[in-house]
C-alpha cells in the first residue's frame, strides 16, 4: 500500500502530504527518545537482520483474487520481535530505501507511507500487549498477533484512503471501501504469515525474541 | 554471528526461490487507483532502480533478486547503524 508521488495532484493532496510528514515525524522522535532509554541491552543484530527480512519479504507479492495482489508488511511482525519504538524506526529505515533506491513509495508521500505502515505498524504491539495482558506465554498470544496483524493493515489502509481520496473525483466515497475491501484480504495473509513466523521463531528461538522480553516487562507508554 | 549469517544467507534463498514466484498484479492500493481511472502524473524522482530492476542487466531475474540482495544490505546496514546508535546512550564517546 505505498502511495506513489504521483497521487499527489492538488493542494488538498500536498497539504495532506505535508500534514502526514510531521505526524510521522513527530511519531518518529516519541519512538526514538523512547527506544534510547527502553532497551537494556543491544538488540542491534536482531534489529539489522528482521528489518532486511521485512524488506525481502515485501518484495513477494502474493495473489489474491480479482487479479490483484499484496505482500507482507511486516509492522506487527517487527513490533512483537523488537517492541513498538524499535518496530517504528525499523519500519521506517525499510520504506526509506524502498522509496530512494526502487521508487516504491514516493518521496513527498513519505510521510504517509511512513504513518500507514511504521507508526501504525509498531502501535499494534499495544493491541497484542492490551489483549494478552502482557504475556506472551498467554493461549491467546498467537490469535492476538493475528488479529493484531490483520487489523494493522486494515487501519494502514483505511489512513491510506483518506490520505489518498483528493486525487480521487468520487473522494472518499470511492477509496475508502475499495481500500478496505482488497486488505481485508491482503490482512488475512498478513495475519497468517505473522502468526506463522512469530509462532516458528517462538519454538526455534524463545532468547531473541526482544519484543516479546519487553511484554513481559510491562511498557511504559 | 554464525547464525546471523546463516539467516541473512536464508534471506537471500527466499529471495531467489520467491522472486519468480510472485505475483506481478497491481497491489491493493494500485487496483483501487486503476479502477477508478485516477491518471497519476510523473513522479518527480525515479530511483536509481525503478521497480526493482537495474536497468544496465537484461534477464529480468537477475536483475530484480540483484536489486532485491542489494536492497537487504542497504536495510542490514542501516539497520545495524540505528542499533549502535540506539544502545549508545550509556557509553558516550568522547571526542
Amino acid at each position: 500500500m505505498h502511495i506513489p508521488d504521483g497521487l499527489i495532484t492538488n493542494t488538498p493532496s500536498i497539504t495532506t502530504a505535508i500534514a502526514m510528514w510531521i505526524a510521522s515525524l513527530t511519531f518518529l522522535a516519541w519512538s526514538w527518545k523512547k527506544a534510547k532509554a527502553t532497551y537494556s541491552h543491544s538488540i542491534t543484530a536482531l534489529l539489522a537482520i528482521s528489518s532486511a527480512f521485512v524488506f525481502a519479504a515485501q518484495m513477494i507479492n502474493f495473489p489474491i483474487a480479482f487479479g490483484t495482489s499484496g505482500h507482507l508488511v511486516g509492522g506487527t511482525f517487527l513490533a512483537v520481535l523488537l517492541g513498538p519504538y524499535a518496530a517504528m524506526l525499523s519500519m521506517t529505515i525499510v520504506l526509506l530505501m524502498q522509496a530512494f533506491f526502487f521508487a516504491d513509495g514516493g518521496i513527498l508521500a513519505f510521510g504517509m507511507n511512513a504513518f500507514n505502515m511504521a507508526v501504525i505498524g509498531g502501535l499494534s504491539f499495544f493491541l497484542i500487549k492490551l489483549f494478552t495482558r502482557g504475556s506472551s506465554g498467554s493461549r491467546r498470544f498467537i490469535p492476538c498477533v493475528f488479529v493484531a496483524s490483520w487489523l494493522s493493515v486494515m487501519a494502514g489502509a483505511l489512513v491510506a484512503a483518506l490520505e489518498i481520496s483528493p486525487a480521487f473525483a468520487d473522494g472518499i466515497m470511492v477509496t475508502v471501501p475499495s481500500m478496505l475491501f482488497y486488505h481485508a484480504i491482503i490482512g488475512l495473509g498478513e495475519g497468517a504469515i505473522t502468526a506463522v513466523l512469530i509462532s516458528s521463531l517462538q519454538r526455534v528461538q524463545p532468547a531473541i525474541m526482544g519484543g516479546l522480553t519487553l511484554l513481559k516487562e510491562k511498557t511504559k507508554l | 554471528m554464525k547464525k546471523h549469517l546463516a539467516v541473512i544467507a536464508a534471506i537471500m534463498v527466499f529471495l531467489a526461490v520467491f522472486i519468480p514466484l510472485a505475483s506481478s498484479n497491481p497491489d491493493g492500493l494500485e487496483r483501487v487507483v486503476e479502477t477508478f481511472g485516477v491518471e497519476e502524473h510523473a513522479p518527480f524522482w525515479n530511483g536509481l532502480m525503478s521497480d526493482y530492476a537495474i536497468a544496465a542487466i537484461g534477464d529480468s531475474y537477475v536483475s530484480t533478486l540483484l536489486a532485491g540482495v542489494f536492497g537487504t544490505f542497504m536495510v542490514l546496514l542501516l539497520g545495524f547503524l540505528l542499533g549502535k546508535a540506539m544502545a549508545s546512550k550509556k557509553s558516550k564517546i568522547l571526542e
